[in-house]
């Protein structure tokens, strides 16, 4: 008897091809000597690999298909995920071009990962089993813990590659061990025939399956950042490299969240009374810790981490409802996400790069009258953040918030609107230091490649805020607020990825 | 013999390692513990997938050692750096990041 | 092009015009921001006249189009909230925007001559071209979301104006005061877009109108205080009793303003209200009582306290009012043809008017006041002319536009019959009084001995103050900002004034010929699809009525002008003794019927008082330390704990991590037990 392969579907899988063939051809061009090709080609062919993903995304949109024996499922959710996490992989290489981190790591290695964390999370996404979801989870985490500590002579990098690395172990080792529960519980990894088990047995108070689902909520929560779970985000997106910093806080959120809706409002759909409540509780506590812990922070890449928190116990509020309308939420407010933290931070790299200062908020102050232009992009995504109306996190908070309510989670819409009202504490100072302090007198124009505490060497060339900085802030400022005034394009994507998951209603 | 009994083991080896992960200063030691852990999750999978009779939990137990392969080469790369740095060893020092 | 593509261009000129005045004022030069504002609205007013030939081209019955541009926020088909922004393109809108479009338009150009000394000239501009975009805004929107939008934004922009000389005390605090009656208005018109949309679901206007039977069969109380909630709206807008004090004070703003705002457009914003919710207060009728019985009230004490004004500009104010309470009582009473009859042509004479005491205030450098004006008559004969233009057609002489729309009004109101035949003899006693005030202001000004401006004028030489005083106090005023500097324009030196202001005359002369009784009823005509469902709907033949009603405005109005001749020209002194004798009334005119007193004793001084309270006794105590206090100990303990868990030892995050997991753990097991 000859074994008999899973037919493979390479139109649905090309995707995921593309990412991983294209941090194939990465890395070899990476070895080669030039300079040129390693500084120039190889992070256009980054930005080609995540721009074909992203086209064949389009070419496949409307499929609704598994794909190798159903351990991945091509659909509109896998798909709009994936546009956000391309998307950000793209800012993330143009937020990178000038950086240090890739000097240091060689081209064609950061690239490389880069991809290949993106290939992770598009695993992650699609996953329809276990193995696949563990295996993405791990895909994603890997090459991150890698790239949070490329900028290996300064000590902070790695100490926050370590950092994450542990800790993320830590949240893997729970997250499978949780998996190999649910696996217990319903003998199947397949979240198909979990929903079987779990729809055909009194299995919803099975010890077993709890267990199972309580390890993997905290494995998940662990990469979304769910707080009592959330320790690393700050310490890490503060000491990694700002782009990685960028690309982590929006896409392994996203690719973290996508992984939320296909378990639990997916295959543990029929146990959403056990795990519901639980859920949003935590939602609760993470807004609550997220925005209370970004009060009275100076460093702007830790007040965006914290933040971060914050964000995802909104996004968990989409999770936790099991509906439809939360489904479509959550990924309206990821899509809102991706718009304004990408500004934020392109705008964060910016000062960055022009002051010794850093990340400090100092760094911002007078911004408004020496560089009115990413001061305004600044300012519409700290407004944004806040869920200011005529930006896109207002709709996007909204459209939350009327989930939560029409889900009978009403009282976690209103911990949704004192967590914003909270959180105007900081942004608004964010704002208020960029117009209303005065700019510091004569800047300090010696801005070397690395700080010269951490033993940079001074004679490296500063690297400059190039244009693809400015037009990455411009870009994505101008959707954050367009998408604030015109948000039916993101409303009707919503709506179709709505359909992807049938079981919700 | 009874499920329980293997769970026991995974658990007690789960329990370990999370105990060593929160004892041990030394990040190498800290992996090894790590290791442990994961390992917990493989005697379950292994477990679980005698007890249904079907190999999903070996495949799964095959590609978790393969994560943990990779994690731990990861955890060494970091160390090394580390070690180049003339940085401790030790993951009590490493609090230039808080707050 | 599309009647609805049309409409939407008209949106966008005046917006583009703000926009280009606002961002450009440091590069645009010289008169440039005027002219760009003033193509900006004949864009627009071209687009109204497409829109109104492509609204003709169709059938009657295919005469009311919604365009939407976009959701807004349509997040649950189920639930209902569709704020889309869209617009209604019916002929009520139709006129509306002809009527904006056309008069802004005249006054645009006008202001570019008359603000040319101005130092905040492209400010201006772009204020006046945000004003107009609003205001069409509000006449097209074709939901209840975009109508509050709209509504807010022409509140925001006739404060904006009316403060536009900023450095004017009496000038902010009238902007204030105009703001916050504005707001008293506009909480109305959200609380009962509130009472109606809870029970019809929809904040669509058409879905509303058509749901009214059965949204309401059992809810006529809502129905009605809804109403009388957007009639709070209505009221503040077009300054009807009570809510009526902001608008003499709105005259500290440039005349261009207060011919625009103040007299042609935004007053009117009321009276349009009411006539788009027309199927509303036809199932409501105590509430269209409430707007009748106000409108009749506010036309005849706005008509007495215009009696004895004596700064020109607020004379022309109360007249407003005045004018604007024939139609609220007209739309509110069933007439709605004749009331936006009236409305067109009150903007015609009205901003004629205004325009003329303008070219006049600039010949006396500032000065507004009457006593102090007097002989300019042979000095500025344009201006008198158009100030007689204007006067016959306020003051209802045939066969000037504003005696057939009037008479149209009055025409309606009695033939309903009843307690509408009060209205009827007030309306009457209103067109009297009306006659008498305008034309006691024309003689005023124009006739007598000519005053030292007016005979300096006659020398050819136009008279500048040499240093400036604030028209209400007498302050001295500093011209250096925001002021209208040393230069002033009459009409008889702009051309572009002189053509706004002749093109307005000929309007208002011949603008009645749209409906003259039994000969014409272009109007009736053109806004029968809005009106089709109403039960007003067939206009009333009764030739007997008309032709008494027509002779009897005409008696009046000339009676009037008579009266105001033989007290103010042929026996000066008679005004004097006039005072002494009726010298009560003459002190409750004076004072304006005490209405601001009222104002201060019954809401400002109670207000006051509970804010001082607030102020002084609740907020320290209890917000301050208690709410905020507190509130604000918790949120910094809390950082403070959160932040202190955040100490950077990882094993110690190890730590936390596994206590979550341990405590998820347990909820979990719980569950199973």
């Amino acid at each position: 008897m000859t074994p008999k392969a899973p037919i493979i579907d390479w139109a649905g899988l090309s995707p995921l091809v593309a990412l991983l063939g294209g941090a194939v051809i990465v890395l070899l061009v990476g070895l080669l000597r030039p300079r040129f090709v390693r500084e120039v080609i190889v992070p256009l062919l980054a930005l080609a690999t995540f721009a074909t993903a992203a086209g064949l995304g389009i070419w496949q949109w409307g499929e609704q298909i598994s794909l190798i024996s159903g351990a991945l499922r091509l659909d509109q959710l896998a798909i709009a995920l994936m546009w956000i996490i391309c998307a950000t992989g793209a800012a993330a290489v143009l937020l990178s071009w000038r950086a240090v981190a890739p000097r240091e790591a060689a081209h064609g290695e950061y690239y490389a990962l880069l991809l290949t964390s993106a290939a992770g999370m598009l695993v992650l996404v699609a996953a329809q089993n276990l193995v696949t979801l563990f295996a993405g989870l791990e895909l994603l985490s890997i090459p991150l813990y890698v790239l949070c500590a490329t900028e290996m002579r300064r000590e902070t990098s790695l100490e926050s590659g370590l950092k994450y690395l542990i800790i993320g172990s830590v949240g893997s080792a729970t997250f499978v061990y949780g998996l190999a529960f649910l696996y217990g519980a319903t003998g199947s990894t397949d979240f198909a025939g979990i929903d079987r088990a779990l729809n055909s047995s009194s299995l919803v108070s099975d010890p077993l399956l709890l267990t199972g689902i309580a390890l993997s909520v905290v494995g998940l929560g662990f990469k979304a950042s769910i707080a009592p779970f959330h320790q690393w985000t700050p310490d890490v997106y503060e000491g990694a490299p700002t782009p990685i910093t960028a690309f982590m806080a929006v896409a392994t959120k996203a690719a973290a969240f996508g992984a939320f809706l296909r378990l639990f409002d997916g295959a543990l759909l029929n146990a959403q009374a056990d795990w519901g409540p639980a859920l949003a509780a935590l939602a609760a506590i993470t807004i609550v810790v997220g925005n209370v812990g970004a009060l009275g922070q100076t460093s702007l890449k830790r007040l965006m981490a914290w933040s971060s928190v914050a964000q995802a116990g909104y996004l968990l509020a989409g999770v936790v409802v099991a509906t439809k309308l939360g489904l479509q939420a959550t990924v309206f407010y990821l899509a809102v996400y991706l718009f304004m933290n990408i500004a934020a931070f392109a705008v964060i790299i910016i000062r960055e790069r022009q002051t010794p200062l850093g990340d400090d908020i100092a760094a911002f102050a007078g911004l408004g009258t020496t560089a009115p232009l990413p001061a305004a992009v600044m300012t519409v995504a700290m407004l944004s953040l806040a869920g200011i109306p005529a930006t896109a996190g207002f709709i996007g908070k909204f459209y939350v918030i009327e989930a939560a309510i029409d889900g009978n989670y009403a009282w976690l819409g209103i911990v949704i609107v004192i967590g914003s009202m909270l959180s105007l504490a900081y942004y608004l100072r964010v704002v208020a230091a960029m117009w209303m302090l005065e700019a510091p007198e004569a800047p300090v124009s010696t801005v070397t490649g690395r700080p010269a505490l951490a033993g940079g060497d001074l004679d490296a060339p500063a690297p400059g805020a190039g244009i693809e900085v400015y037009a990455v802030a411009a870009v994505f400022g101008v959707a954050t607020l367009f998408f604030g005034i015109v948000p039916s394009p993101l409303f009707d994507l919503a709506v179709k990825v709505g359909s992807s998951l049938t079981s919700l209603f | 013999m009874n499920i329980g009994w293997y769970l026991a083991v995974s658990t007690l080896i789960f329990s370990i390692g999370a105990a060593g992960v929160l004892t041990r200063r030394n990040p190498l030691v800290i992996l090894l513990c790590l290791e442990l852990m994961l390992n917990a999750a493989n005697v379950a999978l292994i477990a679980f997938a005698r007890m249904h009779g079907n190999g999903e939990g070996q495949i799964f137990a095959i590609v978790v050692m393969v994560v943990a392969a990779c994690e731990v080469c990861i955890g060494l790369g970091v160390v090394v750096a580390l070690y180049r740095r003339r940085l401790p060893i030790d993951v009590d020092e490493l609090r230039e990041l808080q707050g | 092009m599309s009647a609805t593509t049309a409409a939407w261009l008209v949106l966008a000129c005046p917006l583009a015009g703000t926009v280009v005045n606002a961002l450009g004022f440091r590069v645009l030069r010289g008169r440039a921001p005027g002219w760009i504002g003033t193509l900006a609205i004949a864009a627009a007013f071209a687009f109204a006249v497409v829109a109104f030939f492509a609204l003709q081209s169709r059938g009657p019955e295919q005469r009311q189009l919604v365009s939407s541009l976009w959701d807004y926020a349509s997040i649950k088909q189920t639930t209902g909230v569709d704020a889309r922004l869209s617009i209604l393109v019916d002929p009520l809108s139709v006129l509306m925007i002809l009527v904006v479009t056309g008069v802004s338009m005249l006054i645009h150009l006008y202001s570019v001559a008359y603000m040319g000394g101005d130092r905040g000239y492209t400010r201006f501009f772009a204020y006046l071209n945000f004003f107009v975009f609003s205001m069409l805004l509000l006449v097209l929107a074709g939901n209840f979301f975009l109508l509050i939008v709209g509504w807010a934004f022409v509140g925001a922009a006739s404060y904006l104006l009316i403060s536009f000389w900023y450095r004017r005390t009496t000038a902010t605090r009238a902007g204030i005061k105009a703001f916050v009656v504005n707001v008293v208005g506009d909480a109305g018109l959200v609380l009962g877009t509130f009472f109606i949309f809870r029970h019809s679901g929809t904040l669509d206007f058409l879905g509303t109108f058509h749901g009214v039977g059965r949204d309401f069969a059992s809810h006529q109380g809502a129905l009605t205080a809804g109403l009388i909630l957007l009639l709070v709206g209505a009221f503040a807008k077009s300054a009807q009793v009570p809510l009526h004090t902001w608008l003499p004070d709105a005259m500290e703003g440039p005349t261009p303003v207060s011919a625009l705002i103040h007299a042609a457009t935004m007053v009117t914003a009321g009276v349009y209200l009411i006539a788009r919710m027309h199927p509303l207060f036809e199932h409501a009728p105590a509430a269209a009582d409430v707007g009748a019985i106000v409108g009749c009230l506010t036309l005849l004490i706005a008509g007495t306290i215009g009696l004895v004004v004596t700064d020109l500009k607020r004379v022309i104010a109360y007249s407003t009012m005045s004018q604007i309470g024939y139609m609220v009582m007209a739309v509110s009473a069933g007439a709605y043809v004749a009331g936006l009859f009236h409305l067109m042509t009150h903007a015609f004479f009205k901003a004629l008017l205004f325009m003329a005491a303008g070219s006049l205030i600039g010949a006396m450098a500032g000065e507004q006041s009457l006593d102090r004006m007097s002989g300019f008559k042979r000095a500025m004969p344009f201006t008198f002319g158009c100030f007689v233009v204007g006067g016959l057609s306020l003051a209802g002489v045939p066969p000037f536009s504003g005696f057939f729309s009037k008479d149209e009004i009055l025409f309606i109101v009695g033939h309903q019959g009843g307690w509408h035949w009060i209205l009827y003899a007030a309306g009457y006693v209103g067109a009297l009084l009306t006659a008498v005030y305008t034309w006691r202001m024309i003689f005023r000004a124009f006739y007598g001995p000519p005053c030292p401006e007016a005979a300096e004028l006659e020398a050819g030489h136009l008279h500048h103050a040499e240093v400036h005083r604030n028209p209400a106090t007498g302050e001295e005023e500093d011209t250096d900002v925001g002021f209208p500097g040393p230069e002033h324009h009459i009409a008889e030196r702009e051309p572009s004034m002189k053509v706004a202001m002749g093109i307005l005359a000929v309007l208002a002369s011949v603008g009645g010929f749209l409906q003259v009784p039994g000969v014409t009823n272009a109007l009736d005509h053109f806004l029968e699809p809005t009106f089709a469902d109403s039960r007003f709907n067939q206009s009333p033949s009764d030739p007997g009525l008309v032709t008494a009603g027509l002779v009897l405005g005409a008696v009046l109005g000339l009676l009037g002008i008579a009266i105001a001749y033989v007290v103010w020209v042929r026996r000066p002194g008679t005004s004097a003794r006039l005072q002494q004798r009726f010298a009560f009334l003459h002190r409750l005119f004076v004072n304006k019927w005490y209405f601001d007193e009222l104002n201060e004793i019954l809401v400002v001084r109670p207000f006051m008082w509970i804010g001082r309270f607030g102020q002084q006794t609740f907020e320290r105590v209890f917000v301050n330390g208690a709410l905020v206090g507190g509130t604000t100990g918790l949120v910094k303990a809390t950082s403070a704990a959160v932040r202190a868990a955040q100490n950077g030892f990882l094993r110690a995050y190890a730590a936390l991590l596994m206590l979550g997991l341990v405590g998820v753990g347990f909820y979990f097991l719980l569950q199973a037990a």
